[in-house]
């Protein structure tokens, strides 16, 4: 029998590592990376391209071997089991992986037949797919004349379709126009609430923050940080005020002074004439400094409130913007192995 | 029983592919019916002596052509890889729990369908035209040549997926094409070609099947030239589908 671990653990990795050869130079991709999933819930996987995002996605999938480390995905061993992996996995990449010179039905029928079902019962799953992701227009049509969306509708059926416990998206939303992108994002959300467990990728701040129950930021092969995003940005950042007062520049450390000394206020800095306060509870904080304000008699220019972003926290760990982290010199697509590579 | 149904889904998946395209298989076809038409009448008219005797030109040419045809049909495959590759379709293929030989196998039965069924019309053509038949022989020779197909079209498929580019995968096809088929008499026997040039010809295993292809078109099953073309192709094949299917197994787009 082979070796399983039982859920509760949707997925476990444990010192992961991949390196691979570009031109004569080992590049680690990933570097002893540790994750542990929970059943059940939106997974983000947040990081710069590059960070090794999909080199980890292709690991737990069994498409790449690991170097070193352990992984089980579904109570499969990743490493010494994929076979188990791959009857327990749905997996979507950002390729797509749609036959363009077979109908979407095809397609689905086919897919369906490879996970065992039976030619009836394949049509029957297929028919069920057509239905829910709305493909019955051109479901008998070849899957190259169809558009972004609706190729991208395919693919997640294709990803889903024999029912997988565990299902992966790579980068799902890249090229997709905003309608199509929120009709993904409520897919996604109604297969969490069916139980299905989904482990996504992003470089969309936005993405990781609103579609993630949880979701851990990688840089460099490692994750850097890991909690439900209201955690993470509440760890490295909370709210800030900013207040521009009407006074001399002079009298700001001043006024600084008495402000830091508020309840609520975490900490403060000047900045361009400005006071910035890291503040715990936004609302009542900018009210408590609006009055202690009014109270000196110091009339305010202007005032405003930025929530805290993920970008903050990456920011934080690695000192630079995950705006503009993209690939680091020294990393070259390290995600996309050439040949070589791949043979060696 | 799950391997030989998911090599019939593949093979089902590749032959749809393929009728889509019907332009391919006309073109399949319209290349050795050139060669019978524009080729051979050109050939009779310089043939004679011991190598090539003049009423028998047909039977020389013609297994030489169907070999061509079956390096045609096999060599496709890479092409159709690459730009499975690139759009994710085998990736997606490699996380079901499918037989990689399996995927390998659904292209390689296409092809070979794709050389035998243009090859039986143009060898009935080649019959109008003079081409004598010894049905037997002939049997056994498509057979000879669903493996040289066979061993073609896995190599073809592995060196896509190592490959990767379109640009590289043609510098090397017909890179080898040339040398491979002028090395293999297909449209002149060796034999009527200087030593070296018949040495060099052992060296190449598609040598080996053309040589058996024409003793068997002739007729004459139990020469060694027969045996030897057999053991060669299938060795060739069996390891192509080797090839093949470890080249699958580390796909990576």
């Amino acid at each position: 029998m082979p070796v399983t671990e039982s859920p509760p653990v949707a997925i476990r990795a444990h010192g992961l590592r991949k390196s691979f050869r570009v031109k004569d130079q080992a590049v680690e991709a990933v570097s002893g990376l540790d994750l542990t999933v929970a059943p059940g819930q939106i997974f983000g996987f947040l990081g710069p391209n590059g960070a090794g995002k999909t080199t980890t996605l292709r690991i737990l999938t069994t498409l790449l071997p690991a170097d070193a480390g352990e992984a089980f995905v579904a109570g499969a061993d990743v490493i010494h089991y994929p076979q188990q992996v791959r009857r327990r996995i749905g997996y979507v990449g950002q390729l797509g992986g749609a036959d363009g010179s077979a109908t979407g039905l095809e397609n689905l029928v086919l897919q369906a037949r490879l996970y065992g079902l039976t030619a009836a019962q394949a049509h029957s799953r297929a028919a069920e797919l057509i239905e829910l992701f709305d493909l019955g227009p051109f479901a008998s049509r070849t899957a190259r004349t169809y558009s972004g969306g609706q190729r991208r509708r395919l693919e997640v059926a294709l990803g889903i379709l024999h029912r997988p416990q565990v299902l992966f998206l790579d980068e799902p939303t890249t090229g997709l126009d905003p309608q199509n992108r929120a009709n993904l994002w409520e897919q996604v959300r109604q297969l969490r609430d069916g139980g299905t467990t989904v482990f996504l990728t992003t470089h969309y701040l936005d993405e990781a923050d609103q579609l993630s129950d949880r979701l851990a930021i990688i840089d460099r092969g490692r994750v850097i940080a890991e909690g439900t995003p209201a955690q993470l940005k509440q760890r490295y950042s909370g709210d800030t005020i900013t207040v521009t007062p009407v006074t001399s520049p002079d009298d700001l450390p001043a006024l600084e002074h008495d402000l830091a000394a508020m309840p609520l206020i975490r900490s403060t800095r000047i900045q361009d004439g400005s006071i910035r306060l890291a503040v715990t509870d936004s609302t009542r904080s900018m009210a408590a400094v609006f009055a202690a304000l009014a109270e000196k008699g110091i009339a305010v220019r202007a005032a405003s409130l930025a929530q805290p972003s993920l970008d903050d926290v990456f920011l934080h760990e690695t000192g630079r913007s995950l705006r503009d982290a993209g690939t680091p010199a020294g990393r070259p697509a390290a995600e996309q192995p050439t040949a070589e590579e791949v043979a060696a | 029983m799950t391997f030989a149904l998911q090599s019939g889904l593949f093979f089902r998946r590749k032959l749809l592919e393929t009728l889509r395209q019907p332009v391919w298989i006309i073109t399949g076809l319209a290349t050795p019916l050139l060669y019978l038409a524009l080729f051979e009448p050109l050939l009779r008219s310089v043939a004679g002596g011991s190598g090539l005797p003049a009423g028998r030109v047909l039977d020389v040419f013609v297994p030489g052509i169907l070999t061509l045809m079956a390096f045609g049909a096999g060599m496709g495959a890479g092409w159709v890889v690459i730009w499975e590759l690139d759009s994710g379709v085998i990736e997606r293929l490699r996380v079901t729990p499918a037989s990689r030989f399996a995927l390998l196998l659904g292209t390689v039965l296409r092809d070979v369908s794709m050389f035998v069924v243009p090859g039986i019309v143009v060898t009935g053509i080649a019959i109008g035209f003079g081409f004598t038949a010894h049905w037997a022989g002939l049997a056994l020779m498509f057979g000879l040549l669903a493996l040289f197909t066979a061993a073609c079209s896995a190599t073809s498929s592995a060196l896509g997926i190592r490959l990767r580019q379109i640009g590289s995968l043609a510098a090397v096809v017909t890179g080898v094409q040339l040398p491979l088929t002028l090395l293999a008499g297909i449209l002149l026997p060796l034999s009527l070609g200087p030593d070296w040039l018949r040495v060099l010809g052992l060296l190449n295993p598609m040598y080996y099947t053309v040589e058996a292809a024409r003793d068997l078109a002739a007729g004459t099953i139990t020469t060694t030239a027969v045996g030897t073309g057999f053991i060669v192709t299938a060795a060739a094949a069996a390891l192509a589908q080797w090839w093949g299917t470890r080249s699958y197994q580390r796909a990576m787009a």
